[in-house]
């Protein structure tokens, strides 16, 4: 399988300050991956050089087989963008911008589908400007994939947005890759790299912490999570059980036995193994130390 | 015209149209202030000064003002940042940006000389009206350029349209736009004979007195004008936000090239 990108001993600096340090990883085409990590890791930096939006200071990136910063209108064309913010022009219709960006492409996709796709249909002749964000991130998104990108890179693209927003942006994003487009994701949802990605970049200080699926990464998150809610009325849980985090055997033993004594239901008993959140949180916090 | 010029000429026209600023500042104000002018003055040489004052006002509003506070906007709210990063050659961008706002200065221009004629009594021919039209013309592309160039330096927001403003009305005043100002050292004149805006307000005078060429020496310092500040542009156009002081590793400036 060919590499949509490539990325060897990338580094950038800012002056005294290294925001990344040393970054490789190779993406397959019509991958999902998402690229991970607390604010300053160097995540944005990473994808802006992706982008073409700066020069790395050393290493190499290719992307769809180009170096970003030297990527022509031909290249520019099989990219789509949802960057970190809005950037849109308020004066503009939905229907006007999408068909503005749709005149760029050779084989774009119908404004009407794109609009079906990003559920705006009811509101193509509304200008961006007095829609709320949720609807101004869908035209966004709309404008990235009008030209059937083969590389799509969304930053941040549902940070703030109300759950059932996110849900329906998910869906247009697996639906372009069902034809194979590639996508790098930024998040700092886990619930969403979790459901898109195939593939987790983990960034921290600069460099990868991690690069594994999201199962392989929870499973290198520690023990399973033990999660449980005494019943209303029940006797509270010895001192040991309810100031930390309870996970494996011993913990699990120690619970039982204090239910049993004590006859307290363990409906709401939960066991299951770290989730992405957790395993990240874990991650991070060993790479901060 | 490119398919995509085309489109990009009608985008930014329809942005013009659907800011009150640009027809409030570009059309209305000088036409108002031309209609209550333009009566007090007995002699036609100073009517005509007082017409190409207007004139040139107007289109200062429109192809440097209004242009140029637009252009940051665009670049503060990641419009520019998105269209740098499409399939579209970046010079289209700033070539329909520029002739759609040289166009409604154009257009203001006519609306003016009618005002002028209605209201004031000047007699327009047809070579005159073309005349003005073509000093505004390249008037207008020489101060639009002048616009893009100074994008670099301007602070994001309001900063932008004080700073702007605060750059041509000085300008306009000293070129004789409001009038001829008496007692000016020679050496200021002479510095604003080598400054857009005076060569501009000279050619539309000239045009209104003798339809024809503008002369060439007004035309040559608008068109080194042009050349020039399309150079700097390309050299130091900015199209990233500003961003805020914790998160500034402020990258280098991206070429216009395209």
């Amino acid at each position: 399988m060919t590499s949509a990108i490539e990325v060897n001993g990338l580094v950038k600096r800012f002056g005294p300050f290294t925001a990344v340090n040393g970054v490789s990883f190779a993406i397959a085409s019509g991958q999902v991956s998402a690229l991970l990590g607390p604010n300053g890791a160097g995540k944005t930096t990473s994808i802006e050089i992706m982008e073409g939006y700066q020069s790395p200071t050393a290493g190499t990136v290719r992307v769809l087989g180009t170096d970003p910063r030297k990527g022509g209108r031909a290249w520019r064309s099989r990219i789509g963008l949802v960057l970190q913010s809005t950037s849109l022009d308020g004066q503009l219709t939905v229907a006007e911008a999408l068909t503005l960006y749709a005149g760029l492409y050779r084989k774009p996709m119908p404004v009407a589908d794109v609009l079906a796709a990003i559920d705006l249909a009811g509101d193509a002749g509304t200008r961006i400007g007095v829609l709320s964000g949720g609807q101004k991130r869908r035209v966004d998104l709309g404008i990235a994939i009008i030209g059937r990108p083969d590389m799509l890179f969304l930053d941040e693209p549902t940070t703030g947005l109300d759950p059932e927003v996110r849900r329906g942006m998910w869906q247009v994003i697996e639906q372009l890759t069902e034809h194979g487009t590639t996508v790098l994701l930024t998040t700092h949802y886990m619930d969403e790299a979790q459901y898109l990605a195939s593939r987790v970049i983990v960034l921290a200080n600069g460099q990868v912490a991690a690069d594994a699926t999201p199962a392989e990464l929870r499973a290198k998150g520690g023990p399973p999570v033990i999660r449980f809610r005494p019943p209303q009325g029940s006797p509270e849980l010895p001192a040991a059980l309810s100031n930390r985090t309870l996970s494996g055997s011993d913990d699990l033993i120690e619970l039982v036995t204090w239910a049993r004594d004590q006859h307290v239901d363990l409906t709401g008993l939960e066991v299951s193994p770290p989730s992405l959140e957790d395993a990240y949180l874990a991650l991070i916090d060993k790479e901060e130390r | 015209m490119s398919q995509t010029l085309t489109a990009q000429l009608k985008y930014q026209a329809t942005l013009i149209t659907r800011t009150p600023r640009a027809f409030i500042f570009g059309l209305l104000v000088p036409a108002l202030f031309l209609a209550l002018e333009g009566k007090k003055h007995a002699s036609t040489a100073l009517l005509q000064q007082s017409v190409a004052g207007f004139v040139v006002f107007a289109m200062l509003n429109l192809v440097y003002l209004t242009y140029a506070a637009g252009l940051v906007l665009a670049r503060e709210e990641g419009v520019l940042r998105r269209w740098y990063a499409s399939p579209l050659p970046r010079w289209q961008y700033f070539a329909g940006r520029i002739i759609a706002y040289v166009l409604m200065a154009d257009a203001a221009t006519l609306v003016l000389l009618l005002v002028a004629d209605a209201m004031s009594g000047v007699h327009l021919t047809a070579a005159a009206v073309g005349s003005v039209l073509l000093a505004v013309t390249i008037g207008g592309i020489a101060m639009a350029a002048a616009g893009t160039a100074v994008t670099r330096l301007l602070p994001p927001g309001q900063g932008a349209y004080s700073m702007l403003a605060l750059t041509y009305l000085p300008l306009l005043v000293l070129s004789g736009g409001f009038g001829q100002i008496n007692g000016l050292p020679h050496w200021l004149t002479e510095v604003m004979s080598y400054l857009p805006i005076q060569p501009t307000v000279s050619g539309v005078v000239s045009a209104l007195q003798h339809p024809g060429v503008m002369p060439g020496r007004d035309l040559l310092v608008l068109l080194v004008w042009a050349v020039a500040a399309m150079a700097v542009s390309v050299r130091c156009f900015r199209w990233d936000p500003s961003r805020p002081a914790h998160a500034r590793h402020t990258p280098a400036p991206a070429p216009v090239t395209s």
